[in-house]
């Protein structure tokens, strides 16, 4: 059994294939092809064929995450898009939720909306709260907006009317009428793509999956096409946000699905290794070139968010699009290694803004002259200068030792050394905040918690993490250079589908509950028809609930079982509890509602079992001299690769483990060691120092 | 330790802790909170406090609360001098001359003990949803001639002592409320968000050390002092003044003053003196001199130093003064509960001035926003309801560019969603749109007013209107135009009647009022306008083909 998988990013695409029968998994980087991506994906494919002498047609799974989707909302590069909405409210896109996401900035703008004024179109109806009809459709008024969507030459519509959650059939008849007059137009309604309430998230998340159906059709086809050409028999998966795998048939229908395709393959990769470690409890920390992200995976399974944003100012709450569909919850920050480190009110700051590629940091040698979270990384010694990405790209660690003398260490009257040690800190300490955020103050306590970290800086930071919240162990997975790509591999199909109603948790409410799963499982049903072999699926429930009167939802496992007349009191038990988990504070008597209903279909995944990375590895080791605070700065310490690791039967800190695609940082009185599958285990505080 | 001991690296590490913890306090209200105020439209504020009362950090909410935290906590600390304070008590008042000038604003102060050591204090603010009075909302304007008609008025008490909330107290206050379980609600949210906060200066305390953490304070004072002044110290020297007025108080009633002299020393101090405006109205709309200095303090920041984190030391050089007795320095028990209205407009006065000294930081008036309750009884339940709004249109054109549409202006709420208010209360929101034609013309376009048009679904209600520029235009600046008027108007189409901008309309099943905020102010002249601009104008309907010539000459 082979199986491949490949995740586009931005800079990067990994290539990864792994054989079932013997375990072993090859992974391979190539630079990504913005202009034509499927072209950079084929050439990898191609190479990693011929290296391990294997023909396409023996792939039996070929599994994908792309940002693309994401791109094209960043770049603003999607479709010529209308927008149908109530009469009355065409500007519920342009209005928007009106806050500003920096209460002292009253110069910076609102996120651009992807689309014009000029492009919304009117059609007269109404339906009420209780989703009665209050104002039949005006079909005269439809057929006006559609010429006039037709007029401007639209790809794609988006249809947002009030209320189309409580009941889809206006929406429903717009989009016959489409069908009837212009049958090849895409229609996005809000209804199928988000049908809860609050109408400026629903409306604009429609608008966003409108947006990208051409672009990720076009994308897609081509792919499918390409990948057929080659001599592929099967079908292509594509990871969604929130973490389980579609069809292409689904993931063009409904693109805005898989906007966080690659980082939720990620945390996907971090959850498993963790389970297979005996680490259900997990902490997901993927730091790379300009951002940071951080998720959380409580008992085997990612926490799963209702809403996102797409296309963040500074990584700020509130300044980018909401999506309102489920999306593995991850928190991102702008820290990573190209993250500019400059001294303002006599502090060292750190990010968000980033040195990118391009000119990257100072130690590239490409004209950056602005230090970054590298540049002090490599003084501090954590990063050889001559094996950085394998040795592809030498560093300049002198230029890198020049510009944080200049910009930090003068300005502060620190030394070099002391003036990196002072930015890894302080990026280390942004992250901290970032992590409490995710743990302590969403009821996890890091000390049932295990870290997963990988992205290329990931490791580096790590450790130090662990140690200021309290998280016990962090695991440094085998490939963590190319996480996602090996995340996708052990992804399983999944489905989520979701309905809003408010509805108090009384006794009475068993059927109004037992009615909106019945409409979900339709549902299910017939996107899991478009994915193929439906056997073994196992479903389950969740729920967005609050106190009666309170605007946000905690989110809340739904006991399995029939929904009968004790389901509404178990469901309520189960908020009291998930409430004070998160809020520290319960009131039982205060009455309960729930809000957005949701039904998970997945599909087990015919995967090995059977992983073995970085096979046939030769031992290396050595020494250099890296700071250690605990050690009043530079000291000689040993460097090791993991085969060097994995022989010597571990070791303790202060240490180096360092790969070609990773380098991980163990502190003085950590324990480091290799498990049979190639990962590293550092335990916090456990080696004698 | 003293503060020359502290190296720059832990300073950062407390002073970004701190930040966080305001914050984080403040993400747990909303997400915990009952009133649509706090949960939808981020009416509430959050800071971090030093044993001696003076203010650290803050979190980035409600800068109306925020600019008067300072004086509250010390208001606070006169009744419960830090020698009277015990670990698990938690302080509550509303007092709108001790406050933040309404007696909606709550606020509570928990103080932090580090084994019996008071290290500081937790606080927040948030708007409740009622605090009893002559109308729901407790923002009745006209007609309302003293505090004590606008609700239940508290003084600094101990709500909480030993972690207990004291049950009496409690009844007392609910007992005195329209929506007492809302109101229970976010009384005990904001507890408990002030003791996860205080957990968490706890740990900063232990980690770093009672003796460093005080020494870092006295430097994030000090250099925030220093960089105020810095900053005002670059603007010329001089008076700058300003006047522009209210429409009204109240049906029937004149025009309010609104004028300021705002004087830079030159040598990085400022006085904003708003002494020659009106005296006291006898109308709930009155400015205590803490709110005077909350939205004068946030003008001042904007234009001079925005993105400092702010605090107490940045404060000191900025002095708010206001003659006794005037409406921004009023004499208790003048009413007030409908001060809300001019935050807005204090910073449209001060902008005024400020133009004149830096043109490259002003703008044009904000479209004035509307602050409209309706309250009564739903039939279909027999319960109680009170439907808040925040109606926010455009602001004014900028120097480098045109005013953003439909953003909130200097409070910073969220709107409320039409399907959150049709869900929970008995109204059909007949539209909400964009007005074209409103937004002040200029070389930089003012944004468009707003219209919300409201139906009552039940047998009869109260509405409470709180709006303005129904008389006096959003200014433009530098040769730009005012932004069109706003109206207020019932029953639009059926037997139209213009309501004025302010006071209490009964209305029953089937009325609609309609809400038509103004348009905002332009920058610069209209015949300056690049052509591309007035054509996507046209294009995307933000103005007819008529204004494009009357206003711009343009006949494309």
């Amino acid at each position: 059994m082979l199986r491949i998988a490949f995740d586009i990013g931005g800079t990067f695409t990994d290539c990864v294939l792994h054989d079932g029968d013997s375990g072993r998994v090859r992974a391979l980087k190539i630079s990504s092809t913005p202009g034509d991506p499927a072209e950079g994906v084929l050439a990898g494919l191609a190479a990693l064929f011929s290296e391990n002498a294997i023909d396409a047609a023996e792939v039996t799974a070929i599994l994908h995450a792309t940002t693309v989707a994401t791109n094209a909302v960043i770049e603003r590069k999607g479709a010529a898009t209308a927008l149908l909405t109530t009469k009355g409210f065409r500007d519920i896109l342009i209005i928007g939720r009106q806050k500003r996401y920096e209460t002292y900035d009253l110069y910076a703008d609102k996120p651009t909306p992807l689309i014009n004024r000029g492009n919304i179109f009117e059609v007269a109806e109404r339906t009420g709260a209780d989703g009665a009809v209050l104002e039949a459709l005006d079909m005269a008024s439809v057929d006006a907006a559609i010429d006039a969507v037709l007029a401007a030459g639209a790809e794609s519509v988006a249809v947002a009317l009030l209320h189309a959650y409580a009941n889809p059939g206006h929406e429903g008849a717009i989009a016959a009428r489409f069908r009837d007059r212009a049958p090849d137009l895409p229609v996005s309604l809000s209804s199928d793509i988000s049908p809860k309430y609050r109408e400026y998230e629903r409306t604009n998340t429609t608008v966003v999956n409108a947006y990208l159906r051409p672009v990720v059709e076009r994308y897609l086809g081509h792919l499918q096409t390409a990948l057929k050409e080659r001599g592929f028999k099967r079908e292509l998966s594509v990871m969604q946000s929130n973490g389980g795998m579609v069809s292409p048939a689904l993931a063009r229908r409904y693109p805005v699905r898989i906007l966080e395709s690659g980082p939720a393959a990620g945390v996907l990769m971090a959850s498993q290794i963790g389970q297979a470690l005996g680490a259900d409890h997990v902490i997901t920390f993927d730091m790379g070139g300009t951002t940071a992200k951080l998720g959380a995976v409580d008992g085997g399974t990612p926490a799963v968010a209702p809403v996102f944003e797409v296309d963040h100012v500074r990584y700020r709450k509130g300044s980018g699009l909401p999506v309102s569909v489920p999306a593995i919850e991850l928190l991102e920050i702008g820290a990573g290694g190209g993250s500019i480190a400059a001294v303002e009110m006599g502090m060292i700051g750190v990010g968000p803004e980033s040195a990118g590629a391009e000119p990257g940091p100072i130690c590239y040698g490409q004209g950056g002259d602005r230090p970054t979270v590298t540049d002090a990384n490599l003084v501090l010694g954590y990063i050889d200068p001559d094996y950085f990405n394998g040795g592809a790209l030498p560093l300049d660690g002198d230029g890198a030792a020049a510009g944080i003398a200049e910009r930090i260490g003068r300005p502060l009257d620190l030394s070099a050394g002391e003036a990196a040690w002072g930015v890894h800190l302080v990026a280390t300490s942004n992250m901290e905040h970032a992590m409490r955020l995710v743990s302590v103050e969403r009821g996890r306590d890091p000390r049932r918690y295990a870290l997963v970290a990988f992205g290329g800086a990931g490791p580096l930071h790590a450790a130090r993490l662990a140690r200021s919240i309290g998280v016990p162990r962090v695991i440094v997975p085998a490939a963590a250079g190319v996480g996602s790509a090996v995340g996708l591999l052990r992804a399983e199909p999944r489905i989520d589908v979701g309905a809003t109603r408010v509805l108090g948790l009384d006794d009475g409410a068993a059927p109004t509950i037992a009615e909106v799963y019945d409409g979900l499982w339709q549902r299910a049903e017939a996107e899991l028809a478009q994915i193929g072999d439906a056997a073994g699926v196992r479903w389950s429930r969740y729920a967005q609930m609050r106190y009666a009167g309170q605007g946000f939802e905690v989110h809340v496992d739904l006991p399995d079982g029939p929904v009968d007349g004790a389901f509404p009191a178990l469901a309520a038990a189960a908020f009291h509890d998930a409430y004070e988990r998160q809020h520290r504070y319960r009131d039982d008597r205060a009455a309960v509602e729930g809000v957005d209903w949701t039904l998970v279909a997945s599909l087990p995944n015919p995967q090995a079992d059977h992983w073995l990375f970085g096979a046939g590895e030769v031992a290396r080791r050595g020494r250099r001299s890296a700071w250690f605070p605990e050690r009043d700065g530079y000291v000689e310490v040993p460097v090791r690769n993991r085969a060097a690791l994995a022989a010597d039967g571990g070791g303790v800190g202060p240490l180096i483990v360092e790969d070609p695609d990773c380098t991980a940082i163990v502190l003085p009185g950590d324990r480091a060691a290799i498990d049979g599958a190639g990962h590293l285990i550092i335990d916090i505080g456990q080696g004698d120092d | 330790m003293t503060r020359d001991e502290i190296d720059p690296i832990t300073l950062t590490v407390i002073w970004k802790g701190l930040l966080s913890i305001a914050e984080e306090l403040g993400v747990t209200l909303r997400h915990t909170a009952f009133s649509e105020g706090v949960r939808e439209g981020d009416d509430f504020s959050t800071a971090v406090f030093d044993a001696q009362g003076r203010m650290i950090a803050q979190g980035p909410f409600s800068p109306g609360h925020l600019g008067s935290f300072p004086y509250v906590v010390q208001a606070a600390l006169d009744y419960f001098p830090a020698e009277s304070l015990s670990p698990g008590d938690d302080i509550l008042l509303n007092d709108s001359q001790l406050g933040s000038g309404h007696f909606p604003d709550t606020f509570q102060i928990l103080p932090v003990f580090l084994a019996e050591r008071l290290i500081g204090f937790v606080c927040n603010s948030a708007h409740q949803a009622d605090m009893g009075g002559a109308a729901p909302g407790s923002q009745k304007v006209h007609g309302v001639t003293e505090a004590f008609q606008e609700g239940l008025r508290i003084l600094p008490i101990r709500f909480v002592r030993g972690g207990e909330v004291d049950e009496d107290i409690l009844r007392l206050v609910l007992g005195n409320v329209r929506l007492p379980d809302k109101v229970r609600g976010d009384l005990m949210a904001q507890h408990s968000a002030n003791r996860a906060a205080a957990v968490r200066l706890e740990q900063l305390f232990r980690d770093h050390g009672v003796d460093t953490v005080e020494a870092a304070y006295e430097i994030i004072l000090d250099r925030s002092e220093a960089s105020m002044r810095e900053a005002l110290a670059k603007v010329p020297a001089g008076t700058y003044g300003f006047e522009d007025y209210m429409d009204d108080y109240g049906p029937d009633t004149e025009p309010i003053r609104m004028a300021v002299d705002v004087t830079f020393d030159g040598e990085g101090g400022v006085i904003v003196d708003f002494s020659r405006s009106s005296d006291q109205v006898p109308a709930a709309i009155n400015s205590y001199l803490n709110y005077t200095r909350a939205y004068s303090v946030f003008a001042i920041k904007v234009f001079c130093d925005a993105l400092w984190p702010q605090n107490a030391g940045n404060m000191r050089p900025i002095k708010v003064v206001a003659r006794e007795g005037s409406f921004f320095n009023p004499r208790f028990p003048a009413p007030s509960g409908g001060r809300a209205v001019l935050q807005v407009r204090m910073f449209d006065a001060i902008n005024g001035a400020l133009a004149k000294a830096m043109p490259e930081r002003a703008m044009g008036a904000f479209s004035h926003w509307s602050n409209p309750n309706i309250g009564g009884v739903d039939d279909r339940t027999g319960q109680p309801f009170i439907m808040y709004d925040a109606i926010m249109a455009g602001y004014g054109g900028r120097a480098s560019g045109d005013g953003p549409e439909a953003l909130c202006p200097v409070m910073n709420c969220s709107n409320i969603p039409v399907e959150v208010h049709e869900t929970h209360n008995p109204v059909l929101i007949q539209r909400l749109e964009l007005i074209p034609d409103t937004g002040g013309a200029g070389r930089y376009r003012g944004g468009c007013g707003l219209r919300k048009d409201v139906e009552l679904r039940t047998e009869s209600a109260t509405l409470s209107l709180l709006g303005d520029r129904h008389d006096f235009y959003p200014y433009g600046l530098f040769g730009g135009a005012p932004g069109a008027p706003a109206e207020t108007v019932l029953n639009p189409g059926r037997n139209a009647r213009a309501l004025p901008s302010k006071g209490l309309v009964p209305i029953a099943r089937g009325d609609v009022v309609s809400l038509r905020l103004s348009g905002a102010g332009g920058y610069g002249p209209p015949g300056e306008r690049e052509a591309e601009a007035i054509r996507a104008d046209l294009r995307d309907g933000y103005i007819s083909a008529e204004a494009a010539r009357r206003d711009y000459g343009f006949d494309d």
